[in-house]
C-alpha cells in the first residue's frame, strides 16, 4: 500500500515496485484518511496488508500519526511501515521509530534499488513472521531466506 | 470443500458402502470388511478429501473397530465361519510402534538437530569444496551431496537446504545460461534419487521394510543399502549427464562462496558425534546385528537427555509423517490377516503373465500412481497386493518377495515429472527458476531410465545377492 499526495510521486513509486504486484495487490491513496479507510476494507474481506510506503507530509492528517495509529490497532500491527520523505524533522522521525515501530526510512528522491531491496525484504519478513506458506512467494521475494525458512520450520514434509 | 474433494468424500463412502451390501463370492466376511477400509482409503488418499494422514489413523481406527476382536463386530472368542479369526487391536495400534516408526523416529530426531545447528549447511559446504568451480563439475557436487543428506534426512529438507546453497549461485550466472535451469533441476532431482539408498531415505521404503518384515524377512539397513545404492549411483550420473545435454552451461566458471562456520558448544559437537556414530552403526547393521530400530534410539536418547534436542523441538518433529506409514502399514495387515488381498490377485490370472512383466507392470503402476499421489500412499496401496502375488507362488519365494518390494518401492521414488509429484520437486518450481515443461521433459526421462534400471536389476544384480 502507498500513500502519497502528489500524483506524480505516487505513480512513480507504484511502477519501482511493480514487479511485486503478480503476488501483492498495490493499492494506493492520497490521504491518511482514505489510506484507514482502504486498510479497514481489506482487512474486512479478509485480505492482509503486508506493508505501507508513507509519505509524511500530507492534507490533513500526516504520514507519521497514521503510522503510529497503524501500530497502535492489533490488527494492523504487523504491516511493514516505512516512511518515504524529504521533509519529516527529525522529532517525526524518532517518534515514528519509536511509537510505529518504523522499519525503514527512505529519503526523497529515492533510488529504486534501494526502494525495491527494501520492500523485498520487508515483504518477506512479514511473510515468514505471519507464518503463511512461502511457496507462493519464493519467486518474488528473498528465495533463500524463504527457503531456509522452510528447512527449519518444516512445514513441508516428504509425503 | 472444493469439487475434486467433494466427488472423493462420495466415491469413497460409496466405496465404504459397496462390500458392506454386495456380497463378492469367495471372499470372507472380514474380507469384505476390509474392502470396505480398503476402497475408503484408496479414495480419500487419492482425493486428498482429508489429510492423508489423517486417512491413515482413520484405516487404524475404522480397522479396529471392524477386524479387531475388541471393535463392534467381532468379539474375542470369535473364529467366523469362513475362519477369520479376529486380531487383537494391539495389533493395529503397535503399527504407530513399529520398529520401521522407530527407525525414522531416530532418523527425524538426527536430521532436525542437525539443522538446528546447521550441520547440514555446514557438511555441503565441505564436501562441495572438492568439486570446483567449473557448472558441470560443481553440478554433480551438488548431486552428490543432496542425494547422501537425503538418504539419512527427509527429501524435502534437503531440497529446501540445497536451495539455499543454490540460490546465490544460480544468481551469478548470466541471465538465459540453460545451467541455471540445470542447476535448479538436479536437486529436487538428486534428492528423490537419494531417498532411495537407505531405509529411512524416504516414506515408501518404511511402508515396504514393514510389510516385507510381516512376512517374517529381516531387512537389515546394510542389506537395503546393497540392493539399492546402486540404482542411486547409476540413476544420479545418468541424471548428471541427462541435465548437461538438456541444458548444457553456457559458460566454463561459476562464481561459488562456500565459506561456513561450524558451530562450536558442547550440543554442537554432541550432534555432529551421535550423527556419525548413528549413521556408521546402521550402515553396519549386518556386521554388529544390532537391529537399525534399537539403533535409531541412541539419537533420541542421547539428544534428549542432554537437551540438545529440547521439548521444543520434539513438538516440531514431523509426526504426522509417522501417522501416515504406520497407516500404511496398518492397511497391509488388515488385508492380508483377512484374506482380502490374496482374493484380490486371486482374481486375475497372473501367473500367465510372467514374473518380468508383473514386475514390469508394478514398477509402471507405481510411477505413475506416485507422479499423481503421495508415494508413500501408493506404496500402501500396491505393496499389500504384490505381497499376496508373492506368496501365492506368482514369484518365487522370499526371493519373489524382496524383488517386488524393492520394485514398488524405488519405483515410488522415480516420480518426478511434476511440481505435485514430490515435495522436493514443488520447492524447486516455486523458485521460479525452472518452468514446468523443463521439469517433466527431464524428468519423464529420468522415470523411464529408472523403470529400466530397476528391471535389469531384478534379471541380474539382484539375483547375484540374493541368492
Amino acid at each position: 500500500m502507498v500513500v502519497e499526495d502528489e500524483a506524480e510521486v505516487l505513480n512513480s513509486i507504484v511502477r519501482d515496485i511493480e514487479l511485486f504486484e503478480s503476488k501483492f495487490h498495490i493499492e494506493m491513496a492520497d490521504t491518511a484518511e482514505e489510506a484507514e479507510k482502504i486498510i479497514e476494507d481489506i482487512l474486512s474481506e479478509g485480505n492482509f496488508i503486508g506493508l505501507i510506503l508513507c509519505d509524511h507530509v500530507l492534507p490533513g492528517k500526516n504520514g507519521v500519526d497514521l503510522l503510529v495509529e497503524l501500530h497502535n490497532d492489533e490488527k494492523t500491527r504487523g504491516i511493514k511501515k516505512v516512511l518515504i520523505t524529504g521533509q519529516a524533522g527529525l522529532e517525526d522521525t524518532v517518534k515514528a521509530v519509536n511509537k510505529a515501530d518504523l522499519k525503514h526510512y527512505i529519503e526523497k528522491p529515492w533510488k529504486k534499488a534501494e526502494l525495491v531491496d527494501t520492500c523485498r525484504r520487508l515483504l518477506t519478513d512479514y511473510v515468514i513472521e505471519k507464518g503463511m506458506n512461502v511457496m507462493p512467494y519464493m519467486d518474488t521475494l528473498d528465495a533463500e531466506r524463504l527457503a531456509d525458512h522452510l528447512r527449519q520450520n518444516k512445514d513441508l514434509t516428504d509425503r | 470443500m472444493n469439487k475434486t474433494k467433494l466427488s472423493g468424500l462420495i466415491l469413497g463412502l460409496i466405496g465404504f458402502c459397496l462390500p458392506l451390501v454386495v456380497t463378492f463370492p469367495g471372499l470372507s466376511g472380514a474380507g469384505h470388511f476390509a474392502m470396505s477400509i480398503f476402497l475408503l482409503a484408496a479414495v480419500f488418499w487419492m482425493f486428498e478429501v482429508i489429510p492423508i494422514y489423517s486417512t491413515s489413523l482413520l484405516v487404524i481406527f475404522l480397522q479396529i473397530g471392524f477386524l479387531s476382536s475388541e471393535g463392534f463386530i467381532f468379539d474375542s472368542a470369535a473364529i467366523t465361519a469362513d475362519g477369520y479369526s479376529p486380531v487383537s487391536y494391539i495389533q493395529f495400534l503397535a503399527t504407530l510402534a513399529d520398529p520401521i516408526i522407530i527407525l525414522f523416529l531416530g532418523g527425524f530426531v538426527l536430521a532436525d538437530a542437525s539443522v538446528k545447528y546447521d550441520f547440514d549447511k555446514y557438511l555441503t559446504k565441505i564436501l562441495l569444496r572438492p568439486f570446483g568451480s567449473k557448472p558441470a563439475l560443481l553440478m554433480l557436487g551438488l548431486m552428490l551431496v543432496t542425494a547422501s543428506l537425503s538418504g539419512f534426512m527427509s527429501n524435502t529438507a534437503t531440497t529446501a537446504m540445497m536451495i539455499t546453497v543454490i540460490i546465490p549461485i544460480v544468481a551469478r550466472m548470466q541471465k538465459g545460461d540453460p545451467a541455471r535451469i540445470g542447476i535448479a533441476l538436479s536437486v529436487p532431482f538428486a534428492a528423490n534419487i537419494g531417498g532411495i539408498a537407505t531405509p529411512i531415505g524416504t516414506p515408501p521404503n518404511a511402508v515396504v521394510i514393514a510389510a516385507l518384515n510381516q512376512q517374517e524377512m529381516n531387512i537389515q539397513f546394510t542389506d537395503w543399502i546393497i540392493y539399492a545404492l546402486p540404482i542411486t549411483v547409476i540413476m544420479l550420473f545418468f541424471t548428471w549427464f541427462l541435465l548437461l545435454k538438456l541444458f548444457p552451461p553456457a559458460t566454463t566458471q561459476v562464481q561459488i562462496n562456500l565459506e561456513t562456520k561450524l558451530k562450536k558448544n558442547v550440543h554442537a559437537y554432541l550432534v555432529y558425534s551421535v550423527f556419525a556414530i548413528t549413521v556408521v552403526l546402521w550402515v553396519t547393521e549386518s556386521l554388529h546385528g544390532i537391529r537399525s530400530a534399537i539403533i535409531a534410539l541412541i539419537p533420541v536418547v542421547v539428544l534428549t537427555l542432554s537437551s540438545s534436542f529440547d521439548k521444543q523441538d520434539i513438538r516440531k518433529l514431523p509426526w504426522e509423517v509417522l501417522w501416515l506409514i504406520a497407516g500404511g502399514i496398518a492397511l497391509g495387515i488388515g488385508m492380508k490377516e483377512t484374506g482380502l488381498a490374496e482374493w484380490m490377485v486371486g482374481s486375475v490370472g497372473w501367473d500367465q503373465l510372467g514374473a518380468i512383466l508383473l514386475l514390469l507392470t508394478f514398477a509402471v503402476v507405481a510411477l505413475f500412481m506416485s507422479n499423481f499421489l503421495s508415494n508413500t500412499v501408493t506404496a500402501a496401496l500396491l505393496i499389500p497386493l504384490a505381497i499376496s502375488m508373492a506368496t501365492s507362488g506368482v514369484f518365487e519365494g522370499m526371493f519373489g518377495l524382496m524383488m517386488v518390494g524393492l520394485v514398488i518401492a524405488i519405483s515410488c521414488s522415480f516420480a518426478m515429472v511434476l511440481p505435485i509429484s514430490t515435495p522436493p520437486n514443488a520447492i524447486a518450481q516455486s523458485t521460479g527458476m525452472i518452468e514446468t515443461k523443463h521439469m517433466a521433459l527431464a524428468g519423464l526421462i529420468v522415470g523411464i531410465a529408472g523403470i529400466v534400471l530397476v528391471l535389469i536389476m531384478t534379471q541380474v544384480y539382484w539375483p547375484l545377492i540374493l541368492n
